[in-house]
């Protein structure tokens, strides 16, 4: 009988991200999602009040001027910031162009992504007559 | 040329004698210019016979000498002295059952290197009286860089849901090679290996960390191949939809 | 013991073993095939292969070409009929090996390219970037996936051949993942166990390679043919030993001395042109390039300095674009080993330990004198390589000869009848009982390490680039000595789990028995020719040594050597010519 006794180290479910740097920002990111998705939420349900009626809308505003909303919107737009980031730097492993023998520069494609971004988000504030 | 002593701690299970892993420090004498690895030889060499571990090449091209090196999988003949400090810890790579002190158990991916049919399926046979195939340095180009995976398996010990799903996930390399032949122009075996690709195991297992692509020490970027291979197998699924609403 | 039977074995699952494999799977995919290796098939060392594999493709090369390059850069020794069988076949290899998805490197065209290499006349040199071993082992590897009958068992160490009266029956190896030994019982086996560069202090060769498989056929009976001719590549890099590959030079790189001057000029295989030309200069064969190091060192026109003696290996003038897509590795491996990035400066170099051209004797079918037992790749000597290999021939030679060598092992294993059971299994047992006896002897005073280090210091001064009877005699004695004091070696680790002090004790023992055979050829042989350059015989002497030399083993003392005579059927010996009068082709 041999004896081999292969020693299996056991992966903890729950804290496996604290134990490398890399994992903490990966969690950090998904985690972002979760403020991106709440925020999304809130602003549908924006839409939704604006379709009930002028009330509903003015306590939808007033609601999100509340100084904590405020703050957590605030905390809401520093997330969104990690999430965009986080997932422009690897757009480029995911979307590889190539012409001929070459491959297009990955900085050139997150380059492109904050671009769009600008462009989308200037369009939005000339919308809302901000800019 | 100049010595400096390292202190190598090395994590040690002789399955015959431990119950569990421990750490054993040895004290080397080393050259400036030293890999990890030649500090392991000297103290098999001269300190401790008994120390198990693989290597073979010296010239980062078998994958055979895969450790984690102060928590960071790596080769152990690419990780220089010079970018270490005088204390390094060598333990065997995670997430695979470790066999004896640094030498893992590594079976599991060798049966999914085959699972993915890792072979040029080809449209019809072809004789070899009929000579090469055509395949321009643009198509040669597509697939290159999925090809030069050595099998090092440090991409295995650095992603998390290989480990989390208890070696369930295909994971980076073997992924990156069925990709790899997907987009190699003189191949159609794609359907043949897209049960395997797209099942529960394949690409939507990945949760897209990327840590593979990071740690990897010949640039293969699985995370990127597998991205690409979710796309490929999504616009697939799709169109496969498509087709039978169709008929 | 456990029992496993298999039409065929095969030791070995580098470029050759995996090739063989296939070759048997397609002949007849009812025959069941044993692959036993000691490492992953992946991790052979055919996979530290850089430069390329050569066949005859483009319209302006003749088989007649390759066949009077290898002939005459082997300097006459090499069988004649080995060779054109050789050159005719491995187009054929190697357009197989590109249907099964070998990412050769393409023309614009679409075309395979091919690269010039040295000793060659035209280039034909086939290349998949500077990793080309690598990728050929990966393709094979993982094409050998598709077929059932090849049945891998991974990490097996094989210790002994079995023999039943001149008869090959299988062998033994250690699981060692449990240290159990096994019994391979196989009509036929083929020996695909790789090279002995590690009987040098100084070698390209992965650890793995120690010549087990050439020790087990000589221990078997088989002689070790023209064991004296050890290649030195003549551009390692100092400390390491890392190869950078002839790809090097064949893009245009220069070798200078320390007054910046390609010395090559000297040693008649100039004119010292710009650009490259075949067989002229930096493109010349690398005994002669190494031996030109040689002198060079001792005229202290090498540079001196933290490397000791190297020269220097100029490619600055190749270009950053050329360089990164065709010698990407040896840019990666300059700047990590030695800090010299080949893009703007000089890279050390100095000749290393490559490749063996000597090894198990066949014939031109990979067949043994043992029936039943053949061989091939880097372990075996069918002689194509002579006295002196040319670069990009052996990547070559172990798919001709595995394929080759793997069809006529198939035909033996159907016509065969099964070896003595009762033999078989004593001999099995002998070989399970001195592992056991291994185990049990204590108190041995001798370490691997010390044996190790005499032995490679030993070949290295006197054995090297240049031999003389003194030295020569100096290694014998000591290699002597070491393999009487290995018999009082102990281990240290008794563990039965991956137990790997027991396996460089017995590749040590592997070792030592090659390195006899060298050292004993060597002394043997007072001529000098290609590779074996003897200091007190400087002559090339066809009339007494246009012969093979065959080292038999002698289980009690020093092996004893006679002589096969080389095959010629169309080039009759003659001078070697490199430079102007060669008439290479620009590259
Ligand atoms: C750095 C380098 C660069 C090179 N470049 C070129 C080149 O450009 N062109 C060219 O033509 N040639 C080149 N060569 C030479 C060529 O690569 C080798 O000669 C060839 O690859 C040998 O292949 P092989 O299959 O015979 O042996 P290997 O690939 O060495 O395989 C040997 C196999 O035998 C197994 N084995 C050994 N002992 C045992 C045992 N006791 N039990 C079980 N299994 C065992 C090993 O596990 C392994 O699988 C190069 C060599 C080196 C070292
Ligand atoms: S993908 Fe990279 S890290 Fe993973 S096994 Fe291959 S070479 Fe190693
Ligand atoms: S020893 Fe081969 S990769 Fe490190």
């Amino acid at each position: 009988m041999s004896a081999r006794k292969p020693y299996v180290r056991k992966m903890s479910k729950t804290s496996w991200f604290l134990t490398h740097a890399r994992f903490k920002s990966y969690m950090l990111h998904e985690v972002s999602s979760v403020f991106v998705a709440l925020y999304m939420w809130l602003l549908i349900d924006g839409l939704f009040r604006l379709a009930k009626g002028p009330e509903a809308w003015e306590a939808w505003l007033s609601f999100i001027k509340h100084p904590l909303v405020v703050i957590l919107s605030l905390i809401a737009f520093a997330f969104f910031i990690i999430h965009t980031t986080s997932w422009f730097k690897a757009v480029p492993q995911a979307m590889r162009i190539q012409t001929g023998e070459h491959f297009v520069d990955g900085k050139l494609i997150v380059g492109g992504h904050y671009v769009a971004l600008g462009i989308f988000s200037l369009f939005v504030l000339i919308l809302a007559g901000v800019a | 040329m100049s010595k400096r002593n390292i202190q190598l701690e090395v994590l040690r299970y002789r399955p015959e004698q431990d119950r569990e892993p421990v750490f054993q420090t040895y004290t080397v004498p080393c050259e400036e210019e030293w890999v990890v690895l030649d500090a392991l030889n000297y103290v098999k060499d001269e300190i401790d016979r008994t120390l198990s571990y693989r290597w073979s090449c010296h010239m980062f091209v078998c994958g055979s000498c895969g450790f984690k090196i102060n928590g960071e999988p790596k080769l152990g003949c690419k990780a220089f002295l010079r970018d270490y400090g005088d204390k390094i810890r060598v333990e065997p790579l995670d997430n695979f059952p470790i066999e004896r002190d640094l030498v893992v158990v590594i079976d599991d991916f060798v049966d999914k290197l085959q699972s993915v049919k890792p072979y040029i399926i080809p449209k019809e046979e072809k004789s070899v009286a009929a000579g090469e195939y055509i395949q321009t340095p643009a198509q040669l180009k597509t697939f290159k860089q999925y090809s030069m995976c050595i099998n090092c398996l440090l991409c295995y010990s650095a992603c998390p849901q290989y480990g989390l799903t208890n070696q369930e996930f295909i994971g980076p390399a073997a992924l990156a090679l069925a990709h790899r032949y997907n987009m190699d122009s003189r191949d159609v075996g794609r359907s043949a290996r897209e049960h395997v690709l797209a099942s529960h195991e394949g690409v939507w297992e990945c949760s897209f960390v990327g840590a593979c692509s990071i740690v990897c020490p010949k640039d293969v970027d699985p995370a990127g191949a597998i991205q690409q291979a979710k796309f490929t197998s999504a616009i697939d699924y799709l169109t496969s939809m498509v087709g039978i609403g169709g008929k | 013991m456990q029992i496993i039977d298999a039409d065929i074995v095969i030791v070995g699952a580098g470029g050759a073993g995996l090739r063989a494999a296939i070759a048997v799977a397609e002949a007849d995919p009812s025959l069941n095939i044993a692959l036993v290796s000691k490492v992953y098939p992946m991790r052979s060392h055919t996979c530290a292969a850089e430069g390329g594999a050569a066949g005859v493709v483009k319209a302006n090369d003749t088989l007649d070409y390759h066949f009077n390059d290898t002939v005459s850069g082997g300097d006459w020794l090499t069988d004649q009929d080995a060779v054109e069988l050789f050159v005719n076949e491995i187009t054929k290899e190697l357009i197989q090996m590109e249907h099964w998805g070998c990412p050769w490197s393409r023309e614009s065209s679409g075309h395979v390219a091919v690269r010039p290499f040295g000793g060659m006349k035209i280039m034909r040199t086939w290349y998949a970037a500077d990793k080309t071993g690598f990728h050929m082992l990966h393709t094979l590897f993982q094409t050998s996936l598709k077929y059932p009958s090849i049945k891998r068992f991974d990490e097996f160490y094989a210790t002994d051949l079995m023999v039943d009266e001149n008869v090959s029956a299988g062998c033994t190896a250690i699981e060692m993942r449990t240290g159990e030994m096994k019994l391979f019982r196989g009509k036929a086996v083929i020996i695909c166990s790789g090279g002995a560069g590690r009987i040098f202090p100084f070698t390209t060769n992965g650890a793995i390679k120690t010549g087990d498989g050439m020790a087990m056929a000589y221990r078997a009976g088989v002689p070790l043919k023209d064991m004296e001719f050890v290649q030195y590549h003549p551009t390692g890099l100092p400390g390491s030993g890392i190869l950078l590959t002839e790809g090097c030079r064949g893009e245009g790189g220069y070798l200078l001395n320390k007054d910046n001057y390609r010395y090559l000029q000297d040693y008649d295989l100039g004119p010292a042109t710009p650009k490259p030309v075949l067989k002229s200069m930096e493109l010349g064969p690398r005994d002669r390039l190494s031996q030109a190091f040689w002198q060079e060192s001792k005229k202290g026109r090498t540079v001196q300095g933290k490397w000791g003696d190297v020269v220097w290996l100029d490619m600055r003038h190749l270009g950053e674009k050329l360089i990164n897509e065709r010698l990407p590795l040896v840019r990666d491996l300059s700047i990590s080993y030695v800090a010299a990035d080949p893009v703007t400066d000089l890279v050390p170099v100095r000749p290393v330990v490559h490749y063996m051209m000597g090894g198990i004797h066949t014939d031109i079918n990979g067949a043994t004198p043992v029936a039943g037992l053949y061989a091939a790749g880097e372990c075996a000597c069918v002689s194509i390589n002579g006295a002196n290999r040319l670069g990009s021939n052996s990547l070559g030679e172990l798919l001709v000869f595995g394929a080759r060598a793997a069809r006529f092992a198939v035909e033996h294993a159907k016509s065969v009848k099964a070896p003595r059971e009762a033999l078989v299994t004593a001999q099995a047992a002998d070989a399970e009982g001195r592992i056991k006896a291994l185990f049990k002897r204590t108190g041995g005073k001798q370490r691997v390490a010390q044996l190790r280090r005499e032995m490679n210091l030993t070949l290295e001064e006197g054995c090297g680039i240049y031999r003389d009877e003194k030295s020569l005699r100096e290694s014998v004695a000591v290699i002597a000595d070491v393999r009487a004091r290995y018999r009082d070696v102990a281990l240290e680790d008794k563990s039965s789990v991956y137990n790997t002090d027991l396996y460089q004790t017995l590749e040590l023992g592997a070792m030592i028995e090659c390195a006899e055979a060298v050292a004993h050829s060597a002394l043997q042989r007072t001529e000098s020719r290609g590779a074996h350059q003897r200091l007190d015989y400087v002559e090339r002497d066809d009339k007494a040594f246009l012969k093979h030399s065959m080292a038999h083993y002698n289980p009690n003392g020093d092996p004893r050597i006679d002589y096969l005579d080389v095959t010629i059927t169309k080039s009759q010996p003659a001078a070697r010519v490199y430079g102007a009068a060669a008439g290479g082709q620009a590259a």
